[in-house]
């Protein structure tokens, strides 16, 4: 009679994991939520991007088929363009318009400070299809009050929404808008983790405020901007409802942006296509977040 | 594309209960006008009681307030068949659910253009629908079956009409009974710029990706065509789309188009300003004179389209949604779905309560028109206000026989749509001929869809 293996006994397992069950059961939700709800589904949607599925029948394998169809097809390459304008025409000139008001915001002796602050913020605070139906108001090119001044000023009307070359600047104006107060915030709150002793001792040493705004506010404030311009990028790689409040993609797709083009497939039920994209953008998405964070480290280390 | 539709088995006992079912409606037929074609009848004797429970899809907002206004009238036929009734947003949840195959629910709400692409899914209901069939607009038949099987409930109908401004036609001199072709539409903008100011622009052009193709496939289909044949095979390259973007092109360089998205604030202000003249439109445009409109409220009427030629057909259809009963459905109940869908819509009971005066509209749904022709018998809304008392009802069932019913959706419409609607935006903007707008959508729909 051949002996039964000998099992691991309970005790071995709880020493080899470091002598008690306690703290795998309390961090075990947290992981069985993100294998359920992250996990399976990210992989889920890899294996899919390899197939041909439109949501009927059972997906048809087909390689790289979609990422060759993607990196060859000249939509794909123009809904980045886009982006990339997007990004250049609202990022950096919302960091630098968030830094500046910020540190206005934050003076003490600053009058109605409060009502500033929350001023500002009230952009973020109202709904999107709102904010559109006003920028379609105001922008419209027949009788928007835009071109209604532009004209009573002796100069012509823009089409402002119709043309690709203004439609995108009005897009960027709208997030601008609406996403200010977001960023002033996140601003503010840099600025008012710095110890006032700083500028105390800055100031007996006879650094007027400029020179304290160089050489002790934009400093200390390095990882609140690169954190802005981090979450500000994705945001605008993956930009999808405003574009879709306000333009619907177009004229002739000048503001279909990477998270617009992506949602089309899905909204068409073209689910292998959009997955693929969807990993096209991850992985934008990823170099983009580590070149900004290799940077943001490089720094700190000088 | 091929379908496996095949007509769902029928055990003994579900055989027993549809007689049933037959025999229950053959009693409320002796009760509806002489039209209205009778189910299949079975001995009342043998008539066990539907039973069971259907959960039921409608699209959120007032449509779903209107159907579940329905249900109390259901349940007095079908006392022990209980509806859940749910609002979802139909576009964003149905697709994934089917695919999905959890929680489906046992009937839906659908937008026709989405039919083809879900067909699979659905039960094919031809043998149910069969003896209301000759009844039913064709149009409307022909969107809902899907290789030779039919799989939706017609809901309805959405026929295309020229909306015009009856003050400043007045104003102008122009009567509209003398507008019989999309070209005499052209000649009486002209004759409203001429009389009433250059800075008319009396025919709506529109501008929105969506509703651009939306309003180019009602051109093609007065003219008897659709984005696809019967077999599939892309159809724009051809003379019905080449007329339509031409006459687009003719109304801009004539100066007299109003380049609007439907119903957006510009286009509102336009309309108000007393610019916009002439809108072809489906019969859903009632909405703006109803609703939006504050200084034309009640200058508005309806006529029949224009022709694309000398006594050509004047009918069309723009849009529209019917019901599906999935395999999948969760309570396994799809004869019941069918009952329900069958009273909503092809009783007197069901259509009138949708379309006559209700609590969400004290006027009726004057916004489409039902596709069961019976129900076209009798005036079911009110003459809008917005129309100044105008008999829409009447007009628009007057143009129903006219609409062609060789219609085809493809699976892939939407993202053609995409694609035409960009290339006409260009041509709107003088940056390519009708030609070559309809080459380059034609090509790219080819290479990036058809030909994947």
């Amino acid at each position: 009679m051949t002996a039964l293996p000998a099992r691991p006994s309970l005790g071995a397992l709880r020493r080899w994991l470091g002598g008690s069950f306690a703290p795998y059961v309390f961090i075990a939700p947290f992981f069985l939520l993100f294998v359920a709800f992250g996990l399976f589904p990210l992989l889920y949607a890899l294996a899919l991007s390899f197939t041909d599925w439109r949501g009927v029948r059972a997906p048809e394998l087909i390689g790289f088929s979609n990422y060759i169809f993607l990196l060859t097809d000249q939509a794909f390459w123009e809904s980045l363009g886009n982006s990339l304008y997007l990004w250049l025409l609202i990022v950096p000139v919302q960091t630098l318009f968030a830094v500046l008001v910020a540190s206005l915001l934050a003076r003490p002796f600053l009058r109605f400070r409060w009502f500033f602050r929350t001023a500002y913020l009230i952009s973020y605070l109202v709904p999107l299809v709102a904010i559109a139906q006003v920028w379609k108001v105001l922008f419209d090119q027949d009788f928007g009050a835009l071109n209604f001044a532009l004209q009573a000023a002796g100069l012509s009307a823009i089409g402002w929404l119709t043309t690709p070359a203004w439609a995108k600047p009005t897009l960027a104006l709208l997030v601008f808008w609406k996403s200010s107060g977001f960023a002033i915030l996140i601003m503010l709150a840099a600025i008012q983790g710095i110890p006032r002793e700083l500028y105390e001792a800055a100031a007996l040493d006879g650094a007027d405020g400029r020179q304290q705004f160089w050489q002790i506010t934009l400093p200390l404030m390095r990882r609140a901007i690169a954190f802005y311009a981090v979450i500000a990028t994705l945001a605008v790689i993956q930009m999808f409802a405003e574009p879709y409040v306000l333009t619907q993609g177009g004229p002739y797709m000048s503001t279909t942006t990477a998270g617009y083009a992506l949602n089309q497939y899905m909204k068409y039920l073209d689910l292998g296509t959009g997955a693929a994209n969807s990993f096209l953008l991850t992985l934008l998405v990823v170099a983009v977040s580590g070149i900004m964070l290799r940077l943001l480290r490089a720094r700190d280390e000088d | 594309m091929s379908h496996s539709l095949t007509p769902p088995k029928l055990s003994r006992r579900t055989l027993l209960k549809l007689l049933g079912y037959g025999a229950a409606g053959a009693t409320l037929a002796a009760c509806a006008p002489p039209a209205t074609p009778a189910p299949t009848a079975a001995p009342a004797a043998a008539t066990p009681v539907p039973e069971g429970e259907i959960v039921i899809w409608d699209r959120s907002g007032d449509l779903f307030q209107v159907f579940d206004a329905t249900i109390a009238s259901f349940n007095k036929k079908y006392p022990k068949i209980t509806v859940r009734h749910e609002a979802v947003d139909i576009n964003a949840k149905l697709a994934t659910t089917l695919a999905a195959g959890v929680d489906v629910p046992d009937g839906t709400f659908i937008e026709d253009v989405n039919i083809p692409t879900l067909a699979d899914y659905f039960t094919d209901i031809t043998d149910w629908i069969q003896p209301y069939t000759q009844a039913i607009v064709p149009f409307k038949l022909r969107v809902n079956t899907v290789a030779g099987r039919v799989i939706g409930i017609p809901f309805d109908i959405d026929p295309a009409l020229l909306y015009y401004r009856q003050d400043l036609l007045e104003q102008a001199g122009v009567d509209p009974a003398a507008i019989a072709t999309y070209d005499d539409l052209i000649t009486a903008a002209q004759t409203i710029q001429a009389k009433l100011g250059a800075d008319r622009k009396p025919i709506h052009i529109e501008r929105a990706a969506w509703a651009i193709p939306l309003q180019l496939e009602m051109f093609a289909n007065q003219q008897g065509a659709s984005l696809v044949n019967e077999k599939g095979e892309l159809q724009l390259d051809g003379e019905p789309y080449r007329r339509a973007l031409t006459w687009v092109k003719n109304v801009l360089d004539s100066g007299v188009g109003s380049v609007q998205e439907y119903f957006s604030p510009g286009d509102i202000q336009a309309i108000d300003t007393d610019q916009v003249a002439f809108y072809p439109w489906a019969i859903w445009f009632v909405y703006g004179p109803e609703n939006l409109f504050k200084e034309s409220k009640g200058q508005w009427r309806a006529m029949p389209l224009p022709a694309w030629t000398a006594g050509g057909a004047r009918g069309a259809n723009m849009g529209g949604s019917s019901f599906a009963i999935p395999k999948q459905g969760k309570n396994k109940n799809p004869q019941l779905a069918w009952l329900f869908y069958e009273h909503l819509m092809l009783s007197p009971e069901g259509y009138k309560a949708v379309y006559g005066p209700n609590q969400i509209y004290p006027g009726g749904l004057s916004t489409s028109l039902p596709a069961y022709t019976p129900a076209h018998a009798e005036k079911l809304f009110e003459n809008p206000k917005g129309l100044g008392d105008q008999n829409l009802w009447e007009m628009a069932v007057s143009t129903v026989k006219d609409i062609p019913a060789n219609y085809f959706y493809a699976p892939w419409y939407g993202q053609a749509a995409e694609i035409i609607a960009a290339n006409v935006q260009r041509m709107q903007d003088g940056q390519v001929t009708p030609d070559e707008a309809i080459a380059a959508s034609a090509a790219d729909i080819t290479t990036r869809i058809i030909n994947r």
